[in-house]
């Protein structure tokens, strides 16, 4: 699957140029201790024109998406292009809303609006809407997996034919409520830093969110960022050596020391941007978007964060590099493993 | 009419505009533009069914009223003069 | 560049509805026509609606999981037993594809209030709701190690869990799946709809012409879907197959279907072409016919536009109310049913046609003899998708 265009919406701004700044910058604190998206990253008049009612996860999926599909250049058929959309929590900070009228207002006294972008699908509805999209579209939902499920959904499409071009991505976004949960339920790093590298038990977490699209297809156009070579799960992680490791722990997942067993491996450099997106049960995917920058520029982008009590070989300068593979490795609770494998 | 009667719904109506855009998030609408004869549905200010609905509400909300009936609501929710009139009419709050 | 096409046989059915707590209690439901409605009683509500809520079925007391969860576990071990699954699970590449909606909501009432109020709150909802993924703690009950999604595509999940099945199989990503969908009658739904102006305070009415809306249901639907080379591997001889699947947005609205029905069209297109089949060889439609002023219309008008104004035509939400993710997935249990059964129940709720739905739906139980059926889900963001069941008798 070439990956033919990738748009991102994140705590330090919208579009891959900006990641690529993000990423040269490495780590930088996040205010309000928390990676949030600021309201005037999402605030496009021209692209959101008739999207007044969206929320703030609607629009964060709506420009990546439209941004992804820009920067691919492709002008595409309307019926050629599906969309698939992973979620871990989805448009809850809308939920909370509809939960606010209900206690504020009473059950019978709800706003219609609120309700209908409760929905997970609602924001898939907008893309569709906003892009004049007729293929087939699904959001779905598997928490820690819920990009790489995204991304066998897509490659499966495209091999039955039932589009040329697939828009896969993931969104999940912060709310009061959220941050909350993440008190109770995590520990949170109280510098703001995720610590990728220090495999602990109970690993720190700090909140973050974002939208991430890549456009997708079998056709091969000559120009590409790279290739979604396989996605695939509980396997060992060691079995083919990539060139690069990317570890897509952010501290959501509080056990991380499975990943130790990747970081045995002298050879691969192994990398996580977690630090610079912030905890998300979708986070994987903002990884694969850093990984296809890499791939294309065929440079490794130094760690944001580069605490390595246990020596493993991080990629601490950014440098220009040959590189034709890449792994993004993931864990859930049940510490099974799902494997994306990007090649250049 | 008498001039009470007509400042009320000039009142309402002005209410009315304000409330309009907020609650339907009409973002580049300004409440005093917004005619007092002008279609909301479909042509005019291009309101939709959801819309709708949402007036239900905000008529629950702001003035106490039910609008049980669509069809009903069809007449209504003509333009702000004719939401203004309705509202004068029946209001408890 | 298709891949060589993999037939894929539906060996077992779930099924948890108002109907009754299996398909046999399903079918003596659908027989008499019987229409299980009754106020509310899952929680305190102020709402008069009737509702259409499950009975006691194997787990609903359960309180430690979520109720949509206990409606599934209760489906997918009735589809399982019917597959013959019943030990040895660890040795197949077993999938599970679930559809929800109330399932993947964080949206307990009762956390958010003393959240609201500042208490120290309990996170017990946030904990069920972590350990509540529906398709994966349905694997995880079963201990099952395959390929693992929850589809959140609103009133279409379960037809498009299903489907993504189908995908699944036919690009090897396992060998057999338990798929469909589950949902729980929920206060927050009730409310959102009750918003909408979309739920009726009578009996719904499908197609009727003086249909006031929706009533809301719960269920479970699940169906166990595999290679034909496995069953026939394992010794079964499968005659009903899932030969297509369609989804097409609308890009048209939030909440109203297109107009024209066109995603609708778009999508029976592709699941037909898939089954290879024309639209004169499908006997009949399980249709969506939620009883919306809206969908209706709309539906109907695309079904006959599409097969003819001969086509025999029924919704099931007479009997079931609108389960919302759980629909997709009652629905093609009861499309594949009629398929093997040879009948099916009159359109329930029905009684006067509208003028502007060229449709008469059955109006009695009816006997069928056909190869094909075909299942159609439309939901909120202009989804819309549409599987195809075949009959192969050898």
């Amino acid at each position: 699957m070439n990956v033919l265009g990738a748009g991102i919406v994140f705590n330090r701004g919208r579009g891959i140029s900006c990641l690529e700044n993000a990423l040269i910058e490495r780590w930088v604190a996040p205010s309000d201790s928390v990676y949030a998206v600021k309201p005037e990253i999402i605030n496009d008049q021209v692209v959101l024109k008739d999207s007044r009612r969206a929320d703030k996860f609607s629009k964060m999926a709506i420009l990546a998406a439209y941004d992804a599909l820009e920067d691919s250049g492709i002008k595409v058929d309307k019926k050629s292009l599906g969309i698939i959309m992973a979620t871990g929590f989805g448009p809850h900070a809308t939920t909370y809303r509809f939960l606010d009228d209900i206690l504020d207002y009473g059950d019978r006294n709800v706003s219609p609006t609120s309700f209908s972008h409760s929905v997970h699908n609602a924001a898939v509805s907008y893309i569709a809407s906003v892009l004049n999209v007729n293929g087939p579209t699904i959001t779905l939902a598997q928490f820690a997996f819920s990009f790489q499920q995204a991304l066998i959904l897509a490659k499966s499409w495209l091999k039955e034919g039932r589009c040329e071009y697939v828009l896969v991505g993931a969104v999940d976004e912060l709310s009061k409520t959220m941050e909350y949960i993440f008190n109770r339920k995590l520990r949170v790093a109280e510098d703001g830093k995720i610590k990728p590298f220090r495999f602990l038990q109970n690993s720190e977490a700090v909140a973050g969110e974002g939208a991430v699209f890549f456009l997708v297809t079998n056709v091969d156009t000559g120009k590409r960022y790279c290739r979604f070579e396989k996605v695939y799960f509980n396997k060992d992680v060691c079995r083919d050596l990539p060139d690069i490791y990317i570890l897509d722990n952010d501290g959501i997942i509080e056990d991380e020391t499975a990943y130790r067993k990747i970081c045995a491996e002298k050879k691969p450099l192994i990398t996580s941007y977690t630090p610079i997106f912030g905890s998300m049960m979708t986070v994987s995917a903002f990884n694969c978007a850093a990984a296809s920058l890499i791939l294309k520029n065929q440079i490794c982008y130094a760690n944001p964060v580069l605490i390595n009590p246990y020596k493993v070989n991080i990629c601490a300068n950014t440098k220009k590099m040959k590189i034709d593979s890449i792994n993004c490795v993931r864990y859930n609770c049940s510490k099974v493993n799902a494997v994306v494998e990007l090649k250049r | 009419m008498d001039e009470k009667n007509k400042m009320e719904l000039a009142q309402i109506r002005a209410k009315l505009k304000k409330l309009l855009v907020s609650q339907l998030s009409l973002e580049n609408v300004k409440a005093e533009e917004i005619k007092d004869d002008e279609v909301l549905f479909g042509e005019g200010l291009g309101l939709d069914s959801l819309d709708a609905v949402e007036i239900v509400v905000l008529l629950q909300r702001n003035f106490g009223l039910d609008v049980k009936d669509m069809n009903q609501g069809k007449k209504i929710f003509y333009s702000v003069d004719t939401l203004a009139k309705y509202i004068h009419e029946n209001r408890k709050k | 560049m298709k891949t060589a096409r993999v037939n894929v046989a539906v060996t077992g059915v779930g099924v948890v509805s108002a109907c009754g707590n299996n398909l046999v209690q399903t079918l003596a439901c659908f027989d008499e026509g019987r229409r299980n409605a009754s106020k509310i009683t899952l929680f305190p509500s102020e709402f008069i609606c009737p509702v259409f809520e499950a009975g006691d079925f194997t787990g609903a007391n359960n309180k430690d999981r979520m109720r949509t969860l206990n409606l599934a576990l209760a489906a997918a071990g009735q589809a399982l037993d019917d597959a013959g699954l019943k030990n040895n699970l660890d040795d197949l590449r077993l999938g599970v594809c679930l559809g929800t909606t109330v399932a993947c909501q964080l949206n307990d009432v009762d956390f958010y209030a003393a959240l609201r109020r500042g208490e120290l709150v309990s996170m017990d909802s946030v904990d069920r709701y972590l350990k509540g993924n529906l398709a994966e703690a349905v694997a995880r009950y079963f201990n099952l190690k395959g390929v693992c999604c929850t589809i959140t595509n609103a009133c279409s999940s379960g037809t498009d869990a299903i489907g993504t099945a189908l995908s699944w199989l036919r690009n090897d990503y396992c060998d057999i799946a338990l798929a469909g969908g589950a949902d729980e009658l929920n206060r927050i739904p009730l409310a959102g709809f009750s918003s909408l102006g979309v739920v009726s305070n009578d009996l719904c009415a499908p197609f009727d012409r003086d249909r006031r809306g929706l009533n809301l249901g719960e269920g479970a639907g699940i169906l166990v879907m595999e290679k034909e080379s496995l069953a026939r591997k394992r010794g079964l001889k499968p005659n009903l197959f899932l030969g297509g699947y369609g989804l097409s947005a609308d890009a048209y609205h939030l909440i109203a279907p297109h107009p024209e029905g066109l995603g609708l069209e778009q999508a029976l297109v592709r699941a037909l072409d898939e089954a290879g089949i024309k639209p004169k060889e499908v006997g009949f439609v399980n249709a969506h016919g939620t009883a919306t002023l809206d969908n209706d219309k709309v539906e109907g008008k695309a079904l006959v536009k599409f097969f003819g104004p001969e086509i025999k035509v029924l919704s099931t939400k007479g009997f079931t109310g609108h389960t919302l993710g759980a629909a997709g997935g009652l629905e093609a249990v009861f499309t594949v049913t009629g398929l093997k059964e040879g009948w099916l129940p009159q359109s329930i709720g029905f009684v006067n046609k509208d003028d502007e739905i060229p449709l008469t739906p059955l109006t009695r139980r009816t006997q069928i003899n056909s190869g094909y059926a075909v299942s159609t889900s439309l939901a909120f963001g202009g989804n819309n998708s549409a599987l195809v069941f075949c009959r192969r008798d050898t």
